[in-house]
Formats: C-alpha cells, sequence, structure tokens
C-alpha cells in the first residue's frame, strides 16, 4: 500500500525518515494524533516537539535509548502529564486530556511497566481493580468470576485458580493479567511498556501472541520494548525516539535489526 | 517424544490452609489458651467469667476492628487511646452540663469522626506519616482530655439509659459485648465483600495502582482514621457508661492492646494483608490470657510481661512461617 518508492531502498542504509506515507495517511484517519508535542521537566526537555501518528488496528513500536522520551510521550498519551505544547487529536478531533480517568474514559489504556497490580487481591479482583461489579455496596463476586473467566478465555490465558491471590503467580501470569485487564475493557488504544522484560522464553511468547491476538480485534497498540526481536514479531511500524524527539519511522518490513540499532544509538547522523 | 503435560491443580485444601495459615494459627492457639485455663483453674470456663471477659473486651475488640482497617492500608492510629479519653471525659462533660443522652451518644460519634478525618487528612492529602500524625494525635488529644477535664474523674449520675449502655444485659449477653459482636459482623462483611472494603485493600497493597485504576485513592486512605474515629467514640462512650464516669486517665496504653490484637491476628503492619477473624480472635486471647492469669492468682504485673512475650512468639512464628514458603501437608 502505497509505498512506491519500494525498489531499491528497502535495504539501504541511511535513507531518509520513512514517515507514513501520505497515501495511506489519507485513506484512514489516525485514531491519536500527536503534533509538536512538547515536555520540559524543570531545565530538562524530556520531548522536543513530537509528531506521530497511531492508526487503529496496528501496532506500532516506540524504541529508544533510555531517557530518550519515550515513557513520557506514552504518559501524555495516558493522560498522566499534560504536554507543555502541541497538539492531540483523537479520530480526527482535537482533545485536552486531563487526567489518567479522562484518558481512560477516552477508552485509552496503558499497561505500566510495574504492572499495577495489587499483590494480596485475587485475579478476578484485579481484572476487575477499579470497575467492581456491585450490587448496591457489595461486590457480585459471582458475575465477577464469570465476566472474569469469559475476559481471560477470550485472550486464551490459562490462570489455574481465579480465586487466587495475584501474589502466588508467576511473572508471565501477572504480565497476562495486567495485560487482560487493560485489554478487555474494550480499549481503542493499548500502550504497553516494557511488557516482556522481565519473562522467561514461554511466557514472552504468550505475552507476544496476546498482543497479536489484541490487535486483531482493531485495538491501536503501542508497544514499547528494548528486546528488538519483539518488534518483528508484532509491529507494524517502528518510531525511534532519540534525545526527545522522533528521529526515524520506518514499515516493518522495510527495516532489520541492523537498521534500528544504528538508528537508536543515533550514530549515523548525531 | 516427550509428552507435554500441565502441572494438575494442587488440592484446593492446601490453597485454603497457605492463604489462612495466620488466622488458623491464631485460632489454634486461643483454642490452646481456651483449653489450658479451664484445666487450670475453676471457674474460668464458667457462663459469668465468659461474660466478664467479653464485656471488658468490647472497647478492646471495637476499635480493634477499626484499627484493622487503617493497618490493612499500611497506616497506623497511635491516638486511638487519647480518642477513648476524650470521648470519655467529654462525654460525662456534656452529661453533666444536662444534655440528654442520646444528643450526646450522635454528637460523640460525629466529634470521633472529625477528629480521625482530620488526622486522615494529613496522612492521606499532606502526605505525612501515619506514625507521626497520630503520635502528634495522641498527645494533642490527651491533653486536651486532661485540660478540659483539668485531671478530675467526672460522674455521671441520673441518665439510667445511658448507663445501661455499658451494664445493660439483653438475652443475658452484656450490651457492651452485643455492640462489639454488631460491629465485629460489619467490619467482616465491609473488608470481605464490598467495593470499600475492596478499595481499602487495594490501597494498602498497592496505592499507586488503586489511584491508576481510577478508585479514589486519597479518600480511602483518610476515610480509615474516620472510621477509627467513629470506632474510639464507641469505645470511649462504652467505657463510660461501664464505669458511671468519664475520665481523662481512661483507656491508657489502650493504642498498645488494640494494635497487638490485630497484629497478633495476622494483620501485616505492612499492609495489603489483614484478616477480621484474625483480629476477634487476637482480641479475645489477648483477653482471655489477661483474665485467666488472674483467675491462677497470678500478679498482674506478670500479665503484661506473659502478654508481650506471648506477642513476639507469636508474631516471630508467623514471620517464621511465610518467609520461608510454609506449606501444611506434603509438598
Amino acid at each position: 500500500m502505497g509505498d512506491g518508492d519500494r525498489g531499491g531502498a528497502v535495504a539501504a542504509a541511511g535513507r531518509e525518515d520513512l514517515s507514513r506515507p501520505s497515501g495511506a495517511g489519507a485513506e484512514r484517519t489516525p485514531r491519536v494524533s500527536l503534533r509538536g508535542i512538547r515536555k520540559t521537566f524543570g531545565s530538562h526537555q524530556a520531548l522536543r516537539g513530537v509528531d506521530l501518528d497511531l492508526f487503529p488496528g496496528e501496532c506500532l513500536g516506540l524504541v529508544g535509548d533510555n531517557a530518550a522520551g519515550k515513557s513520557t510521550l506514552t504518559k501524555i498519551i495516558s493522560g498522566t502529564y499534560q504536554p507543555d505544547g502541541g497538539t492531540i487529536a483523537i479520530d480526527g478531533a482535537p482533545v485536552r486530556l486531563s487526567g489518567p480517568a479522562d484518558a481512560r474514559a477516552r477508552r485509552i489504556e496503558m499497561v505500566f511497566q510495574d504492572l499495577s497490580l495489587c499483590d494480596h487481591i485475587d485475579v478476578v479482583g484485579n481484572l476487575f481493580l477499579g470497575r467492581e461489579r456491585t450490587m448496591g455496596p457489595f461486590l457480585d463476586r459471582a458475575r465477577m468470576l464469570e465476566e472474569g473467566r469469559a475476559m481471560l478465555h477470550s485472550l486464551d490465558i490459562r490462570i489455574p485458580r481465579l480465586s487466587a491471590k495475584v501474589e502466588k503467580l508467576s511473572g508471565g501470569q501477572r504480565q497476562a493479567i495486567a495485560i487482560a485487564r487493560a485489554a478487555s475493557f474494550d480499549p481503542r488504544v493499548l500502550i504497553m511498556d516494557e511488557p516482556t522484560s522481565a519473562l522467561a522464553v514461554a511466557e514472552v511468547e504468550a505475552v507476544l501472541s496476546l498482543i497479536n491476538r489484541v490487535k486483531a480485534t482493531g485495538v491501536s497498540v503501542i508497544l514499547i520494548t528494548h528486546r528488538l526481536q519483539d518488534l518483528f514479531r508484532v509491529c507494524d511500524r517502528i518510531a525511534v525516539m532519540y534525545e526527545g524527539v522522533k528521529v526515524a519511522e520506518r514499515d516493518i518490513g522495510k527495516t532489520d535489526l541492523e537498521d534500528l540499532v544504528k538508528l537508536i544509538v543515533g550514530g549515523e547522523r548525531h | 517424544m516427550t509428552a507435554y503435560s500441565e502441572r494438575a491443580a494442587g488440592a484446593p485444601v492446601l490453597d485454603f490452609l497457605g492463604e489462612h495459615a495466620q488466622v488458623l494459627s491464631i485460632a489454634a492457639f486461643f483454642v490452646a489458651c481456651m483449653i489450658f485455663f479451664t484445666v487450670t483453674t475453676d471457674t474460668f470456663l464458667t457462663v459469668g467469667n465468659m461474660l466478664n471477659v467479653i464485656r471488658q473486651a468490647a472497647p478492646i475488640l471495637i476499635v480493634a476492628i477499626a484499627m484493622t482497617f487503617v493497618i490493612i492500608t499500611g497506616g497506623i492510629d497511635l491516638s486511638v487511646g487519647s480518642q477513648v479519653a476524650l470521648v470519655n471525659a467529654l462525654a460525662a462533660i456534656l452529661l453533666a452540663a444536662g444534655v440528654p443522652w442520646p444528643v450526646v451518644v450522635l454528637a460523640m460519634l460525629a466529634f470521633g469522626g472529625a477528629v480521625g478525618l482530620f488526622q486522615g487528612w494529613f496522612i492521606a492529602y499532606q502526605g505525612i506519616p501515619a506514625f507521626i500524625v497520630t503520635l502528634a494525635g495522641l498527645s494533642i488529644v490527651r491533653g486536651v482530655a486532661l485540660y478540659l477535664t483539668q485531671g478530675y474523674s467526672i460522674p455521671i449520675t441520673g441518665v439510667p439509659g445511658f448507663l445501661s449502655l455499658g451494664r445493660g444485659i439483653v438475652l443475658g449477653i452484656p450490651v457492651p459485648a452485643l455492640i462489639a459482636a454488631a460491629i465485629a459482623v460489619i467490619g467482616y462483611v465491609v473488608i470481605a465483600s464490598t467495593k470499600y472494603g475492596r478499595q481499602v485493600v487495594a490501597v494498602g497493597s498497592n496505592l499507586e495502582a488503586a489511584r491508576r485504576v481510577g478508585m479514589p485513592a486519597k479518600w480511602t486512605l483518610s476515610s480509615v482514621y474516620l472510621v477509627s474515629g467513629v470506632a474510639c467514640a464507641v469505645a470511649g462512650l462504652l467505657i463510660a457508661a461501664r464505669l458511671g464516669s468519664g475520665s481523662s486517665n481512661a483507656a491508657v496504653g489502650f493504642e498498645l492492646q488494640v494494635i497487638a490484637a490485630v497484629v497478633l491476628g495476622g494483620t501485616s503492619l505492612m499492609g495489603g494483608r489483614g484478616s477480621m477473624l484474625g483480629t476477634i480472635l487476637g482480641t479475645l486471647t489477648i483477653a482471655i490470657i489477661g483474665n485467666g492469669l488472674i483467675l491462677m492468682h497470678i500478679s498482674p504485673f506478670f500479665t503484661q510481661i506473659v502478654t508481650g512475650a506471648i506477642i513476639l512468639i507469636a508474631i516471630w512464628l508467623n514471620t517464621r512461617i511465610f518467609t520461608t514458603n510454609f506449606r501444611l501437608g506434603r509438598r
């Protein structure tokens, strides 16, 4: 689609930034569109004018060295931070996100690196944390158990005992619960910060296939990861951050590991 | 070719034992104490003595239920003894001034809640550690009580309705025990089965996660001190009604008994993990130890030593059990 410059450019290193081809952009309205986003913490310019589009049903990989601005950018999309400059548009309409609750109301969900699970609450309770099903002031346990089981089943996540405390579960299971929690309430944008960093091999595979299943339901996914090989398994596009700016954007079919590493460390242009 | 198979799920009873080990251990200890004192004294296991024990334990139990909420959030309320004393003294002053007793009761409940909420505001919204805020509260509130009474005890006379709260007997059971039992049941249901209880546990388990999922984390955190303040008011009123006087020197060391009961019941001072059933058993265990040692004609000073030692040993055992991947039964 729309990539007429495919010819010799595919394998070429050091080519120009490949922005989203304009043809494709015109076909679809981006679900989230960031323009000129700036954010300063004291004297530190965390973001220096970032443009980024996120389309429905795609997975966008966000890579860059530590302190490149990846987390700040996602926290702006998830409402945790307000940008100092620039605009955010959702489905083409400009918005101002007042906080995490506002972003959540617009169906932007985030899976935090620390997972944000409550260890002392059971699996079902964590799935419904903050959205408890109730009858009057009382928890509707039966309904939550039933819905929770369906949520996990639809994402093909197997947890033997839903009444187990989360602290008893493995890292992969905890990760799966955090993703299921974010993915199950019909999000339009799902942001995942380092979802595979602490996982064993089989668990990484499970999370990656989970991302693909979530994506297939039409959710726009932003994936932050240092595991570059994972990007090629799930992402459609990759945006590279460097020192608070987006230095490159690549379609997944037109890049490789070597190219990405060069872009991330900035060896060839900075 | 190796067949891939999954581990069979363990017997549910083992999961149950693992998750409730602390409550089970305090329950076993409680039963052991009951048996010990029943065997070693003639009067321990009599209806009269048992009713006496629960009447005396009622104020501690009421505040311990509230303290369980506080400690589940990872906080602590050191000011409960002072709050009990202030309500105790203030109630006597108001009754002596001729205020109708139902009005005094309601006013004291509101007052206790306000004192608790004031402390909760500093803790939740100003980020001052609960230990510091309530330590200051311990001093200030006791000081106010002493100032109001000038250290004197104020008699409560001529209000039989009020005094029956502490001395009355309904269906053969002392009124304070009935009130304490009702509050224990409410506390148990709230923490286990309500949305508010879930928020309290979530805030204690992971405050940031609770905030991120949109729970009213700060309000929840401050509200447990309100609960504690109201419970202190109930306890202060019951003590005033039982003793027939209000004194600023009431409930000295009360906070330590309450915290001991909660911790003995298996509630973690780190927050997140707590058990109402454990708190009830912890309170009753401390109460029967005190009662049983007196019946055995052991010096009341010795009771303090034994109580302290039992708390240390019980918690040491619990800590060992929980840090060494304890399993009951086969591995």
